[in-house]
């Protein structure tokens, strides 16, 4: 499927990607550096590498086979589901994380409840980074091999090697800057699809009037809104509560991957900056993942596969040389996700396990070592135990279900935390047992619980809500924490 | 109640109002924070109205509430 100009645009992209992240080395001399950049990087790069650090490979194919099946409903969780929680983030959360100078999220955890609390949520996010980086490994490189025919194995090596190697020197700043260029690789190969696949269906009014015209079951594919009895996973309750309440805060205030980025900003006012300016980038996401999806269902109609539409748009449309532009957003969209997971993994082994557990009140040097060896050691891993997602085919979905199951929880003690002064240590690590417990139960029994399709946003809502209640009810009945010892660390304080 | 059933009788434009109802109340929170609070982090003498972080944050929900306005 490609052409000689489209290994040559590929290649180049993997040299320019190499150089730029080995360049950043130089400005490597501590854990700062290597963790928070310095916290010396500017809003518009950190911004950029948000977004690009939460759309990969995958998501290219699967929400454009999404909009294919059930229409623009899919937009919801780059739209709702993601701009109001950034914009919660960038206003309370984040500058209290980057005023204390946290590097980690538990790390916030542990001076609000206790190292318990700190120690659950860090070796928790650090298991699924782990599992998740070999499963990230091999899915992507197996839509890549079904999608352009590129060896498995090497499109494994290639991105290791290249991630692996600049993100091992260059810290966080590699990875963000590294971040700029793969968001624009990805917008312009995206738009570039986008663009001539509207001059194939004729453009935005003639695909609508089109595929209105397809039968009933085309009736609401460009509706936002779906109603609450709606047998898609996308009812508008669920993207209110499940997703917009819950998920999309969990993951924007709760998640290492995102919010250390903004951590590394060189003050309050770029740290907020970053992610607001994030959220405008958000909004365009979904032209470059969704559209595809509806052009197929009329260049492509009865594909009885929705995640063959964007591979077959891609070979239809595109000519040589975009071919393999779009190629090298789909490694820029994988390359991404790695770097960051290398990175956020280390550091929250480093500050959360080992800091504490391991080795006190060694030198600065030492723990840089440690940030570095661990980098290595996931990627290593992850490689290593990529061939198992092979024989366990729902894996992928397992890893997410286990996060949503977190989600809920981790949020409702996140906003306790920061909001209410009266929240205590064990009300914390209560709600953190208790909500896990119960979304997994909830998930064990959906089948008799649930009625829609895939209840993930339901049980992410019900899970916070148990989580929430336990952490109040615990906390009433356990004894305050002396508002001297949360100074910075709950909004409105009197002390902080 | 837990698969919301209780809401099943809600109207789409209903639905649609509850989520205009939602980025009208999140926009006036915006607009509650305090300049000194938007620009902080910026000194004082080159703090400029394209720099007001308050104005970022709405344009971002306008977009957005363009959005579900159109579909």
């Amino acid at each position: 499927m490609l052409a000689g100009i489209d290994y040559f645009v590929v290649i180049a992209y993997f040299v320019g990607v190499l150089i730029l992240g080995y360049y950043f080395k130089r400005f490597v001399d501590s854990s700062e550096d290597y963790f928070l950049g310095g916290r010396s990087l500017p809003f518009w790069a950190i911004g950029m590498s948000i977004v690009v650090s939460d759309i990969g490979a995958l998501d290219f194919v699967g929400v454009s086979g999404q909009a294919y099946r059930y229409g623009i409903s899919v937009g919801n969780f780059d739209w709702i589901g993601s701009v109001p929680a950034m914009l919660l983030a960038a206003f309370i959360f984040i500058p209290y994380f980057w005023r204390g100078g946290m590097y980690t999220i538990p790390e916030y955890l542990g001076k609000r409840f206790n190292r318990h609390v700190r120690t659950i949520a860090s070796l928790t996010w650090i298991i699924f980074f782990a599992v998740d980086l070999g499963v990230l490994f091999w899915a992507s490189a197996v839509l890549l091999n079904v999608l352009m025919g590129w060896p498995i194995w090497v499109s494994i090596l290639a991105t290791a090697s290249i991630v692996g190697l600049y993100t091992y020197f260059g810290g966080i700043t590699a990875v963000v800057m590294t971040d700029v260029v793969q968001l624009v690789v990805m917008f312009v190969g995206g738009f570039a699809l986008v663009f001539l696949g509207f001059e194939a269906v004729g453009g935005w009014e003639n695909m609508v009037d089109k595929i209105h015209n397809m039968g009933p079951e085309y009736s609401r594919h460009f509706q936002l809104v779906q109603p609450a009895d709606a047998e898609t996973p996308f009812p508008w309750t669920g993207i209110l509560f499940g997703l917009t309440f819950v998920m999309a805060n969990a993951y924007m205030i709760g998640n290492q991957t995102i919010v250390q980025r903004c951590l590394t900003a060189k003050n309050e006012w770029h740290a907020k900056a970053s992610m607001i300016f994030a959220s405008a980038l958000k909004m365009l996401i979904p032209l470059l993942v969704l559209f595809p999806g509806l052009m197929a269902i009329i260049i492509h109609p009865g594909l009885e596969d929705g995640d063959k539409a964007l591979p077959m748009m891609i070979k239809n449309i595109l000519p040589p040389g975009l071919v393999g532009l779009m190629f090298s957003a789909f490694f820029a969209g994988m390359m991404s996700s790695v770097d960051s997971i290398l990175n956020s993994t280390a550091t929250l082994f480093t500050k959360d396990i080992y800091e504490p557990y391991i080795k006190k009140n060694a030198s600065d040097k030492h723990y840089l070592q440690v940030g570095k060896i661990t980098t290595l050691s996931i990627l290593l891993i992850g490689v290593l135990s990529s061939p198992i997602s092979s024989l366990y085919p729902g894996i992928y979905v397992a890893i997410q279900t286990f996060l949503s199951f977190f989600q809920g929880p981790l949020f409702a003690i996140l906003l306790l935390g920061i909001f209410w002064k009266r929240t205590t240590g064990a009300g914390g690590l209560a709600a953190l047992i208790i909500g896990i417990g119960s979304a997994v139960l909830m998930n064990v029994f959906k089948a008799s619980i649930f009625t829609i399709e895939d209840p993930f946003l339901y049980i992410s809502w019900w899970s916070f809500v148990i989580g929430f209640i336990t952490a109040v009810v615990v906390s009433l009945f356990t004894k305050p924490v002396p508002v001297t010892e949360m100074k910075g660390l709950v909004y409105n304080a009197k002390d902080s | 109640m837990l698969n919301f059933n209780w809401l099943s009788g809600v109207s789409h434009e209903t639905a649609r109002m509850v989520f205009f109802g939602l980025f009208i109340f999140i926009g006036m929170l915006i607009l509650l924070i305090s300049n000194a609070y938007a620009f902080k982090g910026i000194e004082t003498e080159r703090r400029h109205w394209w720099n007001n972080l308050k104005l970022w944050g709405l344009v971002v929900l306008g977009m957005l509430f363009t959005v579900y306005y159109i579909f």
